[in-house]
């Protein structure tokens, strides 16, 4: 690559890299004597690339965004932008990395302790909604969702998000969540784990039959035939065409 | 002696009038009962996303011809070729068994960063040097025709000593690559700096127009934004005829990205693309 060609990306590198604002459009123009720029086009380009970054996070984590002020959401937008985070080519793996950033700011930011919790829960949620996992459509015996993804989280977040935060705060208390994309709807389904719905799991995961579970648990026959049909019409686990 | 058109060499055949397939349309755009001739795919919608995007392409690819469309391949920029990102997008051609596939002239990654957006690169020899083998290694890899798209652009970059229509010209000559001519982005470009639109295309090397892109823009106070979010007027479907008088029928998409209407609204675009096609055919 020619000297000038690498002299005009490295300068749009530092100008899309730096803050919004007219003193990096200044430092741009001024590394180019005698171009002749409109500086309110240029912006343009800047406005553009931060912007993807914040309608995708608008559009990925819509309820850690609702539970902030508009400011406090503001600050976090700007500061996570200027990490620099679309690293990958498909747009939305751009919030990867947002729940560990509002991790790190929670403290410096004064920001609510189970935003980290949420913003996690949040990107789980398209995770799963996109993952390239392929859900088969026949089974031979008892299986799990190939995209089950289980969440460790100190927040009822199952409870809040189902609510759409329509309270301040989701109820603190230890939750195992359990997040799948069903596999007719394609949507992301998710619940806290329940004694049936692990039971039922580890059926799945083990190979053990309803006869094997009602003869070590004392359960009775139909409750468990209940459970992993209860189960399976959900998506959790995938059930042979013929038991 | 071979044609010289890049469509004939290929084999190539005019699709008719298509849309794109977007989010708002996976479940509708498979069942509509309209007339329809193709679809566009942005292929970074596709390569690492499962599910729902998955089962929307599946079903349009048992009903129409797809076309790649591609914004991520940063065939201008700086940093290497994204490895990953072609061997998938050389993947999905195949599957898709993609007659051709497209990008933007343009750059859209600096120093590992995707900047989401297609910028403009300066019209210089220099980045005509920098962009033809990199075009020559995606056609290889990909072993498919493969069209370069004129993109929009808000400011002429620094140091350009090539006018727009020449430095398009030079890139997609020396690669042997084929046009994909967005229509749209000529009118836009045009008041934009200035210029005559029909003059560009006429300067345009128009033996290597494979497609055609139409869409609406944003007129602001002091600039016109490229935006695909609205009906595209009347200004762009007489470019639109000028261009097809010149190259004969082509491929032609009606893009629309942003407040997307119902499907009707945008089939019935597409409706009047074709229209203008068998017009211009007769």
């Amino acid at each position: 690559m020619k000297s000038s060609l690498k002299h005009f990306f490295d300068s749009m590198d530092t100008y899309l890299a730096g803050p919004p604002g007219a003193e990096g459009l200044l430092k741009l123009s001024a590394s180019h004597p005698g171009w002749d720029v409109d500086p309110e086009r240029m912006a343009l380009y800047g406005q553009f690339v931060r912007g993807h970054v914040r309608s995708t996070l608008e559009k990925l984590f819509p309820l850690t965004r609702k539970a902030l002020a508009p400011e406090a959401w503001d600050a976090l937008v700007e500061g996570y932008t200027r990490t620099r985070p679309a690293r990958h080519y498909e747009l939305n793996r751009l919030g990867e990395g947002f729940a560990p950033f509002v991790a790190d700011a929670i403290a410096a930011k004064g920001l609510p302790p189970f935003l980290p919790a949420l913003a996690r829960f949040e990107w789980t949620d398209f995770a799963v909604f996109s993952s390239e996992e392929d859900i088969p459509e026949a089974v031979e015996r008892l299986t799990p969702n190939p995209t089950l993804t289980v969440l460790e989280q100190p927040y009822r977040l199952c409870a809040f998000v189902r609510a759409r935060g329509a309270e301040a705060a989701p109820v603190e208390g230890e939750e195992l969540a359990l997040l799948w994309r069903h596999p007719e709807r394609l949507m992301t389904f998710y619940m806290e784990a329940t004694p049936p719905a692990l039971l039922v799991l580890k059926m799945a995961v083990e190979g053990l039959s309803e006869e094997a579970v009602v003869q070590a648990t004392g359960m009775a026959a139909g409750e468990v035939h209940s459970a992993v049909v209860r189960f399976a019409t959900d998506g959790l686990v995938l059930l042979p065409a013929v038991q | 002696m071979p044609s010289p058109r890049y469509a004939d060499r290929h084999g190539l055949k005019p699709l008719g009038a298509g849309i794109g397939l977007r989010r708002d349309f996976y479940e509708a755009l498979p069942r509509t009962p309209r007339a329809l001739d193709w679809v566009e795919i942005i292929p970074e919608n596709f390569l690492t996303l499962g599910g729902r995007s998955q089962r929307a392409l599946d079903a349009c690819r048992e009903r129409w011809t797809l076309l790649p469309h591609g914004v991520g391949l940063n065939i201008g920029g700086p940093d290497a070729l994204d490895d990953d990102y072609v061997t998938r997008l050389a993947a999905l051609v195949k599957r898709l068994d993609a007659p051709f596939f497209s990008d933007h002239l343009c750059y859209s990654r600096l120093g590992g960063v995707h900047l989401h957006d297609l910028l403009p690169l300066p019209f210089t020899e220099a980045a005509v040097e920098h962009v033809v083998p990199r075009v020559r290694e995606v056609m290889a890899r990909v072993e498919r025709p493969f069209l370069l798209e004129n993109p929009s652009y808000y400011a002429a970059m620094p140091g350009g000593t090539l006018k727009e229509a020449d430095f398009l010209r030079q890139v997609v000559e020396a690669a042997d690559c084929g046009l994909l001519l967005d229509v749209n982005n000529v009118w836009v470009n045009a008041k934009n700096h200035g210029y005559d639109p029909r003059a560009f295309v006429d300067a345009l090397p128009l033996e290597r127009v494979v497609q055609v892109h139409l869409a609406g823009h944003d007129v602001g106070d002091t600039v016109l934004i490229d935006t695909h979010g609205d009906r595209v007027c009347d200004d762009v479907w007489s470019l639109y005829r000028y261009t097809l008088e010149r190259t004969g029928p082509v491929s032609t998409l009606i893009e629309w990205d942003q407040a997307i209407p119902s499907l009707d609204a945008v089939l019935d675009e597409a409706d009047q693309a074709r229209a203008v096609l068998v017009e211009g055919a007769r």
